[in-house]
């Protein structure tokens, strides 16, 4: 395992093979950073949890990975600013080694005059630099910011909470209710009748409603649309734009925090806390089916044959492979199984990692230490609202965007453990790694497959940063393009959706991933969800995981009553 | 001094007169004052041509509330809705027919699909049972969610009490209802792409918005309203045109008492010392009365009549952040004989029905993704009616009127292009184009041709942007938030000023519900007995 190398944190000791015949309480499936976040509780409380994972490392789409021998970049994910504080502290993640890096620049978005938008951590500072396009949009962005952070508090609360129960709300859910209330009302008259009102909203309309440059407009809906198959003037993108704001110190820049070592190095920190709280991690296993006894889950089979029972399942994996693939189509109905089917899982993101001989030049940022101080942050492609919009509009179409939305970071800028010293001499050796996040490359395409049309993606990712560094294509020394198709066959993502299911209004809260199932009990008594899939959604939180944790031991105590 | 009326009412459009005659009924003496030469608003009949008359603006009618019907009488003062049978969808070489014979309509899809002929009939059932669970909302009274008021919730509990008793798939169909885009919520269920993109149309009409836009799956529902009221046929034509739904909603205020005048252009709305005192006119003339309704939108309302500096800035701001967006127009042609379609020739009974230039998903969405960037559709989305067919008095013997609903026109075209006046006639070619494509006889058939583009409706019925909704019908425009979040009980920061037109709950369309409630709350609040 790469990630083990290079954190401080003594190696998880992941094990092929864990003795059989023992009696497991809770099978987890998958080895994501919300499957081994929902182990690592159960495992601190007591259950005897055994996490199986298909693929050979630990992390799912938290993970580092080789794109040149000696160069390491983030997988898929590249930031983990969203992470949870209080999952860090209980599960003691950084006496795992986790360390978090966080640089001042959060974005920096490049127009293709040459002029740039950046966004920094400090908010007056940000204001200044926006003011020599528009002082209008000086003057706002400090509202913003604040009603930003203030509505992100809320959906903090909301995301922290279990969604009641429809059928027979308890005690339970009547407290969460009246939490709920309460902050609601804590927002105050004026920013609580803005929650309702803008959540619904187009992102590009949010924005505009502070703004007037579209250049700023653009970067910022840009948030709203990640990982997702819509665009800026989709209903509901405002909700995803304020939940990635959501309990982290995001704002209306956004997060841009690393984990030193890459992605990887948090899934190593949890690994470690599982094992340490005395869960087992089998990789190389890949589950086909959840058995069920009496209609309740009794463990689950693997591909080799084997079954490991236990008496409880949790599924880290997205709900539509469980509920259509490993679930006995029977135990669930027909009525379920439909609505299992129709869960939507449109994968538009493709990922680019590159090894660089060198730093990049990005006209707007120049060079020397201040270029460099620009590029830690997230480097984003998303010139104006029509710009997304147009890369949206193909997707529609199953075309790939023709001037796609990029997301870029060169994490080695501020975390050079991420590139080994290159050998002496050594002419075209890795000095950098570039991550790249590009939209929309839709997952059905209308014509060709991605398997031969993957290299199309690298092309493309390079051939739109040439605008605004040109010269960077001179500098690939190592190339890892991954489709959408890629990251369903190597990540288990259907549809190679990110986030499980897509994040739209149809996907929330008190039904996601359907209504009736949204508090982490799937329809099948001792099956549980634990990943994206369920709330408050994708992204690298670890909150379904820990939700899911509550939940389950919440049952599990009153099984053993 | 002139006399004090007990309500004045702005604007002479449906809702205004719905207002009016509950007001009048209740005993109130009540005013409309009409901008125009004729009463209707957006639902008006005009001869626009010698001999030939058109529902200029609104065209069908389907949500007209039948309590409002009844209890107004309006059958009596002369409505009378004539069914429009069916929808049909021409294609190259092909079509796609459903008519109100669910039977006949079973088999035209089994030609396509087997297995959407079976969706069908589910999804139908499973649509009226929503229908039957949504039709509450609409004449309730919006909550304020941020009010600490408890009994206002109370629609709204029951509302959550009957969602509990919802069997969980029907529970789960709703949300998506609420949520989803048409485009999406139809692929559900079916595989066909005419059926789709047709079902889909109805989900956009009136909005800035494509099929795929989440959003849009909530309009799927007003087809069905109609089917279980029973009063009336889901869709119609009235006869006369729409401008016979609004006299005899005219007809019926002023059986009641209410007083009508036209060509009565209201300047402002007087106020004294936070209360609303009544109306001057553009003449000059000064008109009193203790409630002042206006159901012109509410942009007009608050920022062009009455005087700056009455309300709080951060109101007038929301009033601003208020969308309008107006994206469709309307091209009515006098023809000279039928259009004739080259997948079923001759003028059968599928000229009859609505005739929906919808083939595919794709279709649709390409026409959305032209307004998004400022420009017209170059292949519109139309909803065509032959309304002589069913009703030939609007027409000379043996000549005909056709009514194109046209999307997309977005209202703000980008700048390049030049003004809606400049362009006016281009998207009425573009239009017929769209026609001929698969009716290619239509440019011999046009004697007369009207196009009227957003601009043309903004000054012309006094619609905000030439939104025909007197706003748009967003999620985040809807029930509580519309007009102006806090301000959804058809209450304004203005004592006694009111709002009653489509800018308040439920939203556009010919339903009269907007006026009805509004007037039922001003009864209200006025300690009247409603009647």
């Amino acid at each position: 395992m790469v990630i083990a190398e290079r954190t401080t944190a003594p190696a998880p000791e992941v094990q092929g093979v864990v003795p059989s015949g023992q009696s497991w309480d809770a099978i987890v499936i998958g080895a994501g950073h919300n499957g081994l976040v929902a182990a690592a509780y159960l495992a601190r409380a007591g259950l005897a949890t055994l996490v199986v994972e298909r693929r050979e490392q630990v992390g799912g789409i938290a993970a580092t990975d080789e794109v040149k021998s000696g160069a390491r970049v983030p997988a898929v994910a590249h930031t983990v600013g969203r992470f949870k504080p209080s999952v860090v502290r209980e599960l003691g993640l950084r006496a795992h080694g986790l360390t978090f890096v966080a640089p001042d620049v959060r974005v920096f978005a490049p127009s293709p005059d040459g002029s740039a938008i950046t966004l920094y951590d400090d908010v007056e500072r940000t204001a200044d630099g926006l003011r020599v396009r528009s002082g209008h949009d000086a003057a706002t962005y400090a509202g913003f910011d604040r009603l930003v952070r203030s509505i992100g508090r809320f959906l903090a609360e909301l995301g922290g909470a279990a969604p009641p129960d429809i059928h027979a709300p308890s005690f339970g859910d009547a407290l969460t209710g009246l939490k709920l209330t309460r902050a609601f009302r804590g927002l105050g008259k004026h920013d609580a009748r803005s929650v309702l009102r803008v959540l619904p909203m187009a992102v590009a309309d949010f924005v505009a409603e502070s703004f007037e440059t579209d250049g700023l407009r653009g970067v910022l809906a840009a948030r709203g649309i990640q990982n997702t198959a819509m665009g800026p003037w989709s209903a509901g993108t405002t909700a995803v734009f304020l939940a990635d704001s959501a309990g982290n110190d995001g704002g209306a820049a956004g997060q841009t925090v690393y984990a030193r070592g890459g992605p990887g190095a948090l899934s190593a920190a949890l690994a470690a806390a599982v094992q340490a709280a005395g869960g087992r991690i089998r990789t190389g296993a890949q589950v086909v089916h959840i058995t069920t006894n009496d209609g309740r889950a009794s463990g689950v089979v693997l591909a080799s044959g084997e079954e490991i029972p236990a008496r409880i399942v949790v599924a880290g994996i997205d709900p539509k492979q469980v509920l259509t693939g490993l679930v006995d189509p029977v135990t669930l109905g027909p009525g379920l199984r439909w609505r299992a089917v129709n869960i939507r899982t449109p994968g538009t993101v493709a990922k680019v990692n590159l090894a660089l001989a060198g730093l990049p030049v990005f006209t707007a940022a120049g060079k020397g230490p201040e270029a460099e101080r620009l590029l830690r942050g997230r480097i984003v492609i998303a010139p104006g609202i029509d710009y997304v919009e147009r890369a949206f509009d193909a997707s529609k179409y199953g075309e790939l965007s023709p001037a796609p939305y990029l997301e870029a970071t060169i994490p080695s800028l501020i975390d050079p453990t991420l590139v080994d010293d290159p050998p002496a001499g050594a002419r075209r050796a890795a000095r950098q790694v570039m991550s790249i996040h590009l939209q929309y490359a839709p997952y059905t395409l209308r014509e060709g497959s991605w398997a031969a049309r993957r290299d199309e993606l690298g092309d493309l990712a390079l051939r739109t940063l040439e605008a605004y560094a040109p010269g960077i294509t001179r500098l690939v020394v190592g190339r890892q393009v991954l489709s959408p198709l890629d990251l369903e066959n190597d990540y288990g993502l259907t549809g190679g959706h990110p986030y499980h299911a897509e994040p739209s209004l149809d996907s929330f809260f008190m039904w996601r991933p359907l209504l009736g199932s949204a508090r982490y009990r799937l329809p099948v008594d001792g099956l549980y969800l634990a990943g994206s899939g369920a709330h408050p959604g994708g992204g690298i939180t670890g909150i379904p995981g820990q939700n899911a944790a509550r939940e389950i031991l919440s049952d599990w105590k009153k099984r053993r009553r | 001094m002139a006399r004090t009326y007990d309500a004045v009412i702005i604007g002479g459009g449906h809702n205004g007169l719905v207002s009016a005659a509950y007001l009048a009924r209740a005993g109130m003496s009540t005013l409309v004052l009409e901008k125009r030469e004729l009463l209707g608003g957006a639902a008006v009949t005009e001869e626009i041509f010698p001999g030939f008359r058109f529902s200029v603006a609104s065209y069908v009618v389907s949500l007209l509330r039948p309590e409002i019907i009844r209890e107004l009488n309006l059958p009596a003062h002369g409505l009378d809705i004539l069914p429009l049978d069916g929808t049909f969808t021409p294609l190259q070489g092909d079509y796609l027919w459903r008519v109100n014979d669910h039977g006949r309509t079973i088999r035209e899809l089994r030609r396509w699909s087997k297995l959407d002929a079976e969706a069908y009939e589910e999804y139908g059932q499973l649509m009226v049972e929503m229908a039957r669970f949504i039709k509450p909302i609409l004449s309730i009274v919006p909550p304020d969610p941020t009010g600490l008021d408890p009994r206002q919730f109370g629609p709204l509990a029951g509302l959550a009490r009957s969602f509990q008793r919802l069997p969980e798939k029907q529970q789960a169909v709703f949300v998506q209802l609420m949520t989803m885009s048409a485009a999406d919520f139809l692929a559900q269920w079916f595989e066909t792409d005419p059926l789709k993109a047709t079902m889909s149309a109805s989900g956009i009409i009136g909005t800035y918005q494509g099929v795929k836009s989440p959003g849009t799956a909530y309009v799927l529902l007003h087809h069905y309203m109609g089917e279980i009221d029973g009063a009336f046929r889901a869709w119609g034509i009235p006869r006369g045109g729409t401008g016979g739904v609004s006299n005899a909603i005219g007809s019926a205020a002023q059986a009641q008492g209410a007083e009508i005048r036209l060509e009565a252009p209201v300047a402002r709305i007087m106020t004294r010392a936070g209360r609303a005192v009544g109306v001057a006119l553009e003449s000059g003339e000064e008109i009193y009365a203790r409630h002042v309704l206006s159901s012109v939108d509410s942009r007009l309302t608050y920022l062009g009549l009455i005087e700056p500096g009455t309300l709080e800035p951060e109101f007038e701001d929301e009033v601003r952040r208020f969308k309008f967006r107006g994206s469709s127009g309307k091209v009515n042609l006098a023809v000279d004989r039928l259009p004739n379609f080259t997948c079923l020739p001759g003028e059968g009974e599928h000229l009859r029905g609505a005739i929906s230039y919808s083939a595919s998903i794709e279709d649709m969405e390409r026409a959305y993704d032209d307004a998004k960037y400022g420009h017209w559709s170059r292949r519109p989305y139309i909803d065509m009616i032959i309304p002589t067919l069913v009703d030939p008095s609007m027409a000379p013997p043996g000549k005909h009127v056709i009514s194109c609903f046209v999307q997309y026109a977005p209202y703000r075209l980008d700048p390049s292009l030049g003004s809606w006046d400049d362009n006016r006639e281009a998207f009425g070619d573009a239009v017929i184009d769209r026609i001929a494509e698969v009716a290619p006889n239509i440019r011999e058939i046009i004697l007369h041709r009207q196009v009227l583009t957003p601009l043309d409706m903004e000054r012309r019925f006094g619609l905000t942007e030439g939104n025909i909704f007197q706003g748009e019908l967003s999620l985040e425009q809807l029930f509580f938030n519309r007009p102006v979040p806090g301000y959804a009980r058809f209450r304004t920061p203005i004592r006694d000023l009111w709002l009653c037109g489509s800018a308040t709950h439920p939203g556009g369309g010919i339903m009269g519900a907007n006026g009805r409630i509004a007037a039922m709350e001003v009864l209200r609040a006025a300690g009247r007995k409603v009647a």
